[in-house]
């Protein structure tokens, strides 16, 4: 029987620094193995242990796969110690991915909160191969400071796409920026909606328009309020629900919420799917 | 199916025949801590322990310690075999009662995935083990004080699912067959059996009569029947605390558990590389939902047992199609703080229907 729980041998074939504790590593793996935009891997330090992340690199090459990584754990800061050449491994891909069929012909807007626009950036690039499709791309995102701004070099690049705006906001006043400051909620403050106000240019029909979120739980938890308010549909709300998977196979429990297992009836919940729940993020 | 009477001496003779070509678990009293009541598994050697206790309620531990081992190697790597390497010797296991069996019917669910839905998740290490292993179940001719199986909609007996079982009686054994598994046990061995009369199925019906009698006659206080009504416990915050005052959080309730089937993996260096150990997990301590940030879904106790037990009554049966808790009461023989699963139930279900 085919074992369940061996990571498949992965090279390293790339690192880049993105922010003073996040970076993105570049895997070569040795056999096949590819994702949908949304779904996770678990990701071995040799030795050390395993650790879930949704990959930032567009599904649409499968030859290689990238992920971001933000050095807060055991299995985050052994990667640290690694260098171009070593070995990881890689088990996977688990969970679903976003329904993206149906984002067909819609308003997309992608809140990202720190290093939470990392899986979403394997979304947006997937959105990216295929733009024409959408009606809009809104990226919309949030972090402590402008050092810890992620894919400084990709933003303007994806600014430059067709029907494709970002915006960004940073925590705290910081000297040198210019832009919007606040937690990543104020970048809502101004969505232009249809139902409300029909902005020139592009405004977002709040029936059907789709919002991906990925970010800290307490971001999710308000941006979750905020939407709704905005009068987006709790079945248009993507989550990425965060719980520390350890198998990613729906048999460990320790991503259980609840009857439902977030490796497999997620990691990408909407709102409607843990509306039940007290508090699920 | 076959049916068969034995007498004690002949079952010792029988067991040490299956013990020959493979290995024989069978519950035995230990003369340690002054504590014989309750049987624990023992391997079969050179000889059948005369100590072997068929008789009282179920022994210590459940046969999940068989099928999924408390730390077993699951993946050595680097490799590029995609074939797990699993030892699963040929094991018989004398003496899981009828709330065993229910118990792996969760683990059935969780690890034989293709055995009852299409997914693509199958475990090898519990499969294989699971299907190298023959149960002999054993009816319980008395109940402990914790004992609460019919409160869950069990019944100290088997009717079905099992491989060959032991009815006790004073003079001897009944010995049923429920398999082909179970059948092949008794081949050969004709010379140990006399046939099964009235008398034998009279004793045997009185007494799962008077088993089932005093298991509902000592729950009956509870007067909460889990399995039927369908309470919903919910999340009554007060209610949880009340029951969670003694819990200290060892986990000792989820590891003696027989439908606890949660696991950590574990990595480590090993010879020629580095092995992947799965551990069982305990859903009470304060790390099992803590997240890579250091968030927590559950950072306090109360959430934590309030968790346990709604996964036993509520998820599973929302997941599973079925409630998993099988009432053979040990996480109450266990528990340092004398938390008894059934008066935890009682209380939140009456405090939520008073709120």
């Amino acid at each position: 029987m085919k074992n369940i729980y061996r990571p498949i041998e992965s090279v390293i074939e790339d690192i880049k620094q993105e922010s003073p504790n996040i970076t993105t590593y570049r895997f070569r793996p040795k056999e096949p193995l590819t994702f949908a935009a949304g779904q996770f891997v678990e990701l071995t330090a040799p030795g050390v242990g395993e650790a879930p992340f949704t990959p930032s690199s567009n599904p649409n090459v499968t030859e290689t796969m990238e992920i971001t990584i933000m050095d807060v754990g055991t299995v985050t800061h052994a990667l640290t110690k690694m260098k171009v050449g070593d070995t990881v491994g890689i088990r996977g891909p688990y969970g679903n991915g976003y329904n993206m069929a149906d984002f067909d012909g819609k308003e997309i807007l992608i809140m990202g909160g720190g290093v939470g626009l990392a899986p979403l950036r394997s979304l947006i690039l997937a959105l990216f191969d295929d733009i024409d499709r959408y009606k809009k791309v809104s990226i919309r995102y949030g972090a402590r400071t402008p050092e810890d701004v992620i894919f400084k070099d990709l933003l303007p690049e994806w600014e430059k796409m067709k029907n494709t705006e970002v915006l960004l906001t940073i925590d705290e006043p910081a000297p040198n920026w210019s832009g919007k400051v606040g937690v990543v909620t104020v970048l809502l403050d101004d969505l232009p909606l249809l139902t409300t106000v029909d902005v020139e240019g592009l405004p977002f029909s709040a029936e059907t328009a789709v919002a991906c979120v990925c970010g800290p739980p307490i971001m999710l938890k308000f941006v979750n309020i905020a939407l709704l308010e905005k009068g987006f549909k709790p079945e248009n709300i993507y989550h990425s629900m965060e719980r520390n998977m350890s198998c990613g196979l729906g048999k460990c429990g320790h991503c259980m919420m609840g009857e439902l297992y977030i490796c497999k009836d997620g990691p990408v919940m909407t709102a409607a799917q843990v509306a039940s729940f007290e508090d699920p993020f | 199916m076959k049916e068969v009477f034995i007498g004690r001496e002949n079952l010792l003779k029988l067991i040490g025949r299956w013990a020959k070509n493979q290995r024989v678990y069978v519950p035995v009293t230990f003369d340690i801590m002054n504590n014989p009541e309750t049987p624990d598994y023992e391997l079969v050697k050179e000889e059948v322990p005369d100590k072997l206790e068929l008789h009282g309620a179920c022994p210590a531990q459940s046969p999940k310690t068989f099928l999924f081992y408390a730390r077993e190697v699951v993946a050595k790597y680097p490799s590029s075999d995609p074939e797990a390497s699993v030892e699963a010797p040929a094991t018989i296991v004398v003496g899981p009662r009828a709330c065993d069996l229910d118990g792996l019917e969760k683990f059935d669910k969780v690890y034989w995935s293709t055995k009852h839905f299409t997914e693509e998740y199958d475990d090898p290490f519990y499969i294989e083990k699971r299907q190298n292993t023959v149960l002999v179940s054993v009816d319980c001719t008395a109940s402990k004080e914790t004992c609460f199986c019919t409160m869950m909609g069990g019944k100290p007996y088997v009717d079905d699912g099992f491989d060959l079982n032991i009815s006790p009686l004073k003079s001897g054994y009944i010995l049923t067959s429920g398999s082909d598994k179970g059948e092949k046990l008794l081949e050969g061995s004709d010379d140990l059996f006399t046939p099964v009369d009235s008398n034998h199925k009279d004793e045997r019906s009185r007494s799962r009569a008077s088993v089932t009698a005093a298991v509902e006659r000592q729950n009956a206080q509870y007067a909460v029947d889990v399995a039927h009504d369908k309470h919903e416990l919910g999340s009554n915050e007060a209610a949880w605390a009340h029951v969670t005052q003694n819990c200290v959080g060892c986990g000792a309730c989820n590891r003696i558990c027989p439908s606890c089937t949660c696991f950590l993996l574990v990595d480590q260096r090993a010879e020629g590389g580095y092995e992947r150990t799965r551990n069982w997990d305990t859903c009470l301590s304060i790390g099992y939902a803590r997240t890579g940030g250091g968030g927590n879904s559950r950072p306090n106790l109360p959430q934590r047992l309030e968790n346990r037990i709604r996964c036993k009554l509520e998820y599973s049966r929302d997941r599973y199609g079925a409630v998993s808790c099988t009432g053979c009461g040990r996480c109450i023989d266990v528990c340092m703080g004398r938390i008894d699963m059934r008066e935890a139930i009682k209380h939140v279900v009456t405090e939520m229907a008073k709120a």
